[in-house]
């Protein structure tokens, strides 16, 4: 199996898809492949900030300039994936009052909007906002799902006439005369199911490395040095919203300083320690309880609150050699165009590497300049004015009960998810339940998102949020598997219920204590006293039904 | 001044278990429980030993003497669990099956594996696995825990010695959110003539099929004569796939055993926790009930503890450890809590083992391995030392060591 | 950490949109509070405690204030309350998720408004049909007038208003020269609520009585409705109102010793529970940490159960419902078991089902039929047990219980007023 493409995109995560993006609006036939689910990477592995820049205003202001811009650009172009709930800088007691001085001075020279609140006023906006705060500053930080995000990227190329293709590894790269002409990559299990375990060659006339921290591992393929250096990253997340708004603390960089509301939670984060793979690291109790117990002091109820589960990221930070940062923290989070050409002497291939979320369309716009000045290509970028899909005419419907027949907070989240797919989505004739209580998920919801996904669950999960909330699958993940029945056969579906199952149970074991360890243990004798499913004959094997009870004649 | 007896902790199958062995013994008995009992939440099936080291057993009364130091059987002893079945059988007779052979019943989930069980209320009889009866299974679009088409298909991939199809129909009337107990109840009154409405939809699908199973939604109050109507209108045996939580046998076998606890003269108070104690000598002297805001004492001679595990939150935890609420006994656990589980979600977690450590007469004992109390015995899921979800055993420990303590306390008041 | 540094600030003390979000962490969402949820076996457009509850909650935004409907449906009968394993303060989400529906959702210049209002302000009707009751009876007997309430007020005529009684138990109790024991030591204040003034003062002199029998000065002071209509109705101004006033009086009376029983157990569950749920008053949490059910206390501090044993009242066979906030404040089984040793008489429960009635739920034209298929399964207990009498701690159970059987429905506290008082 082959094909040509004109650019070939590895990675599917938000640069990846910006870049697919932004290429297939200027008319440039391109290919994305993605090993896994788009966002597999650090893009799915992050606290879904959306900075205003405030975070970078003391230390890089460049980057903080970069991101107040894009800030600016996604609330218009992304408006069903960000959530404008503002931030806040809080000053504690213990924290400077000359770093506080300097936090607010950036904002300002780099035109980011703030405004300098009182502990009351903060404590207005915010609650439960430790009772000693000093005072804090106000910036338009949001938040942003990624997920969403870089779907509606992926879905935009592709109404541009761009190929996207998840689950599809790449196995090798085609280097031919000292030129990278293309790669071969892996057909897995995924939306295309039917031409799984295939090995597809394809040919392209230039080809980008948007591969984040596993970018080494691509330049080694082509025999090139790229010293990405990851950074591992703790994340915590809470049953419910704590506060409604971002919430840092105002000091010089440091661990656990940051709580982000996301959709229906918090995510706490969090720590920065490099780690020689991004697949393989240790994931350790210390760093969730650092989280928690330093954001306590700005968010008291955080100490008591229930967290549903962790999650670690790794962050592809990059720097040139010669810098020689000892601690990831002082690594720049600029980000890098290689150019393998002029650095390697090796035509054919360009490296995106280090940047940051907020700005991927900035970085995007970028690479796509640099490829199509290789390629001779002259359209130039839309990717600022023209919205996304799913984010065209969005408004919030209000009459969900009239609508679509759904409770209004069901439907309401429906629609948050959805944006203007909401429609074509959620009409349906046949009865349609709710799937994951949770977060309000309906059947038509899964269904939709099923059509994209294949068999894999995961990949539901994160389209719909299904599994997401208080129970993490408990209840709902056996409901998400017999949506796969009757278009594919028990044993997929079985096969991919213990995947969404087992996934959840790596992030929610290390929130085992209190309320989660409750429902564990409910979880636990929901799927292996009620169900059996850990001692099912039909993996385990068929029993002598002879030998058992038959009834009483 | 409130005294009693005996004073049971806990109203679910080991407290109430207990509660009516005491007062048979002729204790005056009275039994607080924080809650409605969590019966409700369970699948009303009653395991006794499903598996042992993993192996699937056909009969757990084999096995019961191999069972290591420590476990709640092994304290009690087999005869216990024997005594418990029987009390079980005597109250619960009319409602249940199994009490016929020693063996394990096969029964299908709605998920379409089989598990083992050693009683199952009635309802669920003709489902067995081990019976060759052709089976149609219905599910409804609305119950979205029980996809009868997928079961059928997994039961037929587990190599049932039976043909098994599965259809979805729509349940008329209700919906799409409409709660079990709605169903329960339209069946149970048959509104708007449901039953037939019912049959009608699932006649189609039928063929030679001579069982039909549904989720277990068929009645609350009657559910005999839903299935009866069902059964006779289809001209097959009707059956309940049960699940839960929520779950309608968990309720009705609830309803029957307190009926049980009302007749035998326990004195039952629902909704107020026990939160403390006072104790001499090395026995409790008076526990004390939260009404609200005041703590009340509540007198007896002897008092036993069947609070429930983690999940019945009689064992509770934090990010420093793990507690028994009540009387802060002594619970067992590593220290780092990253060893109270596995990688595997399915793997073999201590966190499900987590409970009281008792002696043979069902005592908590403290860390150094002393009974804590002359007259506090702890029956059910406070226990520790088993894995009641991977054994599938939680029921058969209930009733064992409800009964074993209940006696015990009755014996020495 | 203290609890002041727990809790979030007061920003708007007269507000009612408190954030309960951090409520839904209790859940582990195993539904036993829906199937304790008499309006969901009955009705399916009520999606049932845990989605009106954890589940609505955990789903808001900030920004976010639509409330589903389906809120306006739930009884307050508190009966998930007392199912759930996890202690998720149902209840409260349901009294504040309604109040806020009724703020944001529902037309002040609605039929619906108007009527629950009415419903909710029971005392004020009163106050002023007392001053006339035969007239009043008269009046509110009248067929045409109820027909003209289901019309225009959408209060169902298929329920006959409760009579006024020709003598308030205010006006008895002053009558009589106020409390006839006088102690230092034991002391109660009297929490009659409206009913038992205005409808059923015999409740209320039992009472007196009783605790006179055992020694104790009774005060009665000036009190207003305990506000349980109100919160049902998501009136939570008139109910914060009635609230202010009633603590502030009882809270002087608790400063000097006296410890607060009721007759009715609506009205003890608003004191020790709702109140410090929605109010923060000075004074709220001394009230509810003071409030009893009239048995319970008698129960707790008197030998009430052995006095009992053999007594021989005056009373038919009854027939005992548990009102289901009894239930909440695990007093469902007291009467029958303080009962159950009495001479020549039988107590029979008649099961756990709820009345369906709910206080003023059932009193709405369009709950009306649901109001009584929830009452089925109590009205064929009530058949089946021995006697013609019913007996109940809650004035509209009774009205329910009155209303399915044609039963004339005593109090306990009228029982043991004739076990042990002369």
């Amino acid at each position: 199996m082959a094909s040509q493409t004109a650019v070939l995109v590895i990675g599917g995560g938000s640069t990846g898809c910006g870049i697919a993006r932004d290429l297939a609006m200027r008319g440039v036939d391109v290919t994305l492949v993605e090993q896994g689910n788009l966002t597999h990477g650090t893009t799915g592995r992050m606290h879904g900030l959306l900075h205003s820049g405030g975070r970078y205003a003391v230390s890089d202001q460049k980057s903080a300039r970069e991101c107040i811009e894009e800030n600016r650009i996604l609330r218009d172009i992304a408006a069903h994936c960000v959530e404008e709930t503002g931030g806040l800088f809080v000053k504690r007691p213990e924290d400077t009052e000359e770093y506080f001085q300097k936090k607010l001075d950036g904002c300002r020279a780099c035109d980011i909007p703030a405004e300098v609140l009182t502990a009351q006023e903060a404590r207005e906006v915010e609650p439960y906002l430790a009772p000693d705060i000093a005072k804090a500053i106000w910036v338009p930080d949001g938040a942003v799902d990624p997920f969403r995000l870089c779907v509606a990227n992926a879905a935009s190329a592709e109404q541009h006439g761009g190929r996207v293709l998840t689950h599809a590894p790449v196995t090798d790269l085609l280097v031919e005369a000292g030129e990278v002409v293309g790669a071969k990559i892996r057909h897995e299990p995924g939306p295309r199911n039917d031409s799984a375990g295939e090995i597809e060659t394809i040919y392209a006339d230039h080809v980008v490395n948007a591969t984040g921290a596993w970018a080494g591992r691509l330049g080694d393929m082509a025999g090139v040095d790229i010293e990405v250096r990851p950074s591992k990253g703790v994340m915590t997340i809470m049953n419910v919203r704590q506060v409604d708004t971002v919430v840092n603390r105002c000091r010089p960089k440091g661990d656990a300083d940051i709580v982000v509301p996301h959709e229906t939670t918090c995510i706490l984060g969090t720590t920065d320690e490099e780690v020689r793979d991004p697949e393989k690291y240790p994931e350790e109790q210390w760093e969730v309880d650092l989280v928690i117990d330093e954001l306590t002091k700005l968010v008291p109820i955080l100490g008591e609150a229930r967290t549903i589960r962790s999650f670690w990221g790794v962050r592809p930070l990059y720097e040139p050699p010669e810098v020689g940062s000892a601690d990831p923290t002082d690594i720049t989070r600029d980000f890098f165009l290689l150019d393998h050409a002029e650095r390697d002497g090796l035509p054919g291939m360009t490296s995106i590497v280090g940047g940051k979320f907020t700005t991927y369309r900035m970085m995007a716009e970028s690479i796509s300049d640099h490829v199509c000045g290789k390629l001779g290509v002259r359209a130039s970028c839309e990717t600022a004015q023209v919205p996304l899909p799913g984010s065209e005419d969005f408004s919030v419907l209000h009459d969900y009960m009239d609508e679509f027949g759904l409770r209004s907070p069901v439907g309401r989240r429906s629609v948050q998810r959805l944006g203007s797919r909401a429609d074509d989505v959620l009409k349906t004739d046949a009865p349609n339940p709710v799937l994951c209580e949770c977060e309000g998920v309906t059947r038509a919801e899964v269904q939709d998102a099923l059509t994209h996904s294949g068999t894999d669950l995961n990949a539901v999960r994160i389209r719909t949020r299904a599994s997401m909330g208080n129970c993490q699958g408990g209840f709902c993940c056996q409901r998400l598997a017999s949506e796969l029945h009757p278009d594919h056969d028990e044993e997929t579906a079985r096969t991919s219920l213990d995947e969404l199952y087992q996934e959840r149970w790596k992030g929610e074991r290390h929130a085992l204590w209190g309320e989660q360890l409750s429902q564990a243990a409910l979880n636990h004798a929901l799927h292996a006293a009620t169900l059996n499913r850990d001692g099912d004959p039909a993996k385990a094997g068929t029993p002598d039904w002879n030998a058992f009870d038959g009834g009483e004649l | 001044m409130i005294e009693s007896d005996v004073l049971v902790i806990g109203g679910g199958l080991a407290g109430a278990t207990a509660a009516l062995s005491a007062a048979r013994e002729g204790a005056d008995v009275r039994l607080v429980s924080h809650k409605e009992s969590t019966l409700r939440n369970a699948s009303g099936l009653i395991d006794v030993l499903g598996y042992h080291d993993g192996d699937l057993l056909a009969d757990p009364f084999s096995t019961l003497d191999n069972l290591p130091e420590g476990h709640p059987y092994e304290r009690v002893g087999a005869e216990a669990v024997e005594d418990g079945l029987a009390l079980f059988d005597e109250v619960l007779g009319d409602l249940y099956a199994g009490s016929h052979t020693e063996k394990n019943a096969l029964v299908p989930t709605t998920g379409g594996a089989v598990k083992p069980t050693a009683r199952y209320p009635k309802t669920v009889a003709p489902g067995l696995a081990s019976d060759t009866n052709e089976m149609l299974l219905v599910g409804f679009e609305t119950l979205t825990d029980f996809d009868a088409p997928l079961a059928a298909e997994h039961l037929e991939n587990a190599g049932v010695p039976f043909e098994v199809r599965g259809v979805t129909a729509r349940f008329p009337m209700l919906r799409a959110d409409a709660k079990i107990t709605r169903y329960a109840k339209v069946l149970d009154t048959n509104e708007k003539g449901i039953r037939s409405q019912l049959v009608e939809a699932i006649k189609p699908h039928l063929g030679d099929a001579e069982r039909v199973g549904f989720p277990a939604v068929l009645g609350h109050d009657h559910p005999e004569k839903v299935r009866e109507a069902l059964g006779r209108e289809l001209g097959a045996e009707v059956f309940e796939v049960p699940s839960g939580p929520p779950s309608l046998p968990g309720m009705r076998l609830e309803n029957t055993l307190f009926a049980a606890l009302r007749e035998a003269g326990v004195t039952i108070e629902t909704g107020n926790p026990v939160v403390d104690f006072e104790d001499s000598n090395g026995r409790i002297d008076h526990v004390k009930v939260k009404r609200t805001h005041q703590h009340v004492p509540y007198f007896a001679n002897e008092f036993v503890l069947a609070t429930g595990g983690l999940v019945g939150k009689g064992i509770t935890s934090s990010r420093e450890g793990v507690r028994e609420p009540v009387f802060d006994l002594h619970i067992p656990h590593p220290e780092n809590r990253y060893d109270w589980f596995e990688d595997d979600a399915f793997g073999d977690h201590p966190f499900a083992r987590f409970g009281v450590a008792v002696d043979t007469d069902l005592r908590p004992r403290d860390s150094a391995g002393a009974v804590e109390f002359e007259n506090l015995r702890a029956a059910g899921g406070v226990l520790g030392g088993a894995d009641f979800a991977a054994e599938k055993s939680g029921s058969g420990i209930s009733l064992a060591t409800g009964q074993f303590a209940g006696k015990r306390a009755a014996q020495q008041s | 950490m203290s609890d002041s540094e727990k809790f979030p600030i007061d920003v708007f003390p007269e507000a009612e949109d408190m954030d309960l979000r951090p409520g839904a962490d209790s859940c582990y969402k195993c539904s036993t509070c829906d199937t304790s949820c008499p309006v969901a076996e009955v009705d399916d457009d009520f999606p049932g405690p845990k989605f009106q509850g954890p589940e609505q909650w955990r789903l808001k935004r900030k920004e976010d204030v639509s409330v589903d409907e389906s809120v306006m449906k739930c009884s307050n009968c508190m009966r998930c309350d007392g199912a759930c394993p996890a202690e998720v303060p149902l209840s409260q989400m349901h009294n504040t998720a309604r109040g806020e529906y009724v703020r944001e959702e529902m037309s002040m210049l609605s039929r619906e408004y108007w009527r629950n209002r009415i419903l909710a302000n029971y005392g004020t009707l009163a106050r002023v049909g007392s001053k006339v009751p035969r007239l009043t009876n008269a009046i509110m007997g009248n067929s045409v007038v109820q027909r003209v309430n289901e019309k225009f007020l959408g209060i169902t005529a298929e329920r006959e208003f409760p009579d006024f009684a020709t003598e308030t138990f205010v006006e008895w109790f002053e009558a009589r020269g106020g409390a006839k024991v006088q102690s230092d030591e034991k002391r109660v204040a009297y929490f009659h609520g409206d009913y038992a003034n205005y409808n059923t003062p015999e409740v209320a002199k039992a009472l007196v009585r009783v605790f006179e029998h055992y020694g104790y000065e009774v005060a009665v002071p000036d009190q207003r409705c305990s506000g349980t209509p109100m919160f049902a109705n998501g009136m939570l101004d008139d109910a914060r109102r009635a609230a202010k006033f009633n603590v502030e009086i009882f809270h002087d009376l608790v400063s000097e010793g006296y410890d607060i029983v009721c007759s009715c157990t609506s009205c003890s569950m608003a004191l020790r529970q709702e109140y410090p749920e929605l109010f923060s008053f000075d004074g709220t949490a001394e009230v509810a940490a003071h409030t009893y059910e009239a048995l319970e206390y008698l129960r707790i501090y008197e030998d009430v159960e052995g006095d009992l044993k053999g007594a021989n009242p005056d009373v038919p066979d009854l027939a005992y419902h548990a009102p289901c906030h009894a239930r909440n404040q695990g007093l469902d089984g007291q009467a029958v078991n303080l009962f159950a040793d009495l001479d020549g008489v039988s107590v029979t429960d008649v099961g756990d089902s709820c009345s369906g009635i709910s206080g003023t739920y059932g009193w709405k034209e369009e709950n009306y039929d649901t109001s009584m298929k929830i009452g089925e399964e109590m009205f064929e207990h009530m058949d089946d047990a021995p006697g013609e009498t019913g007996l109940t701690e809650c004035p509209t159970c009774a009205m329910q219980m009155g209303h399915g059987s044609g039963y004339e429905i005593r109090h306990p506290l009228e029982v043991v007023e004739s076990a042990l008082v002369e």
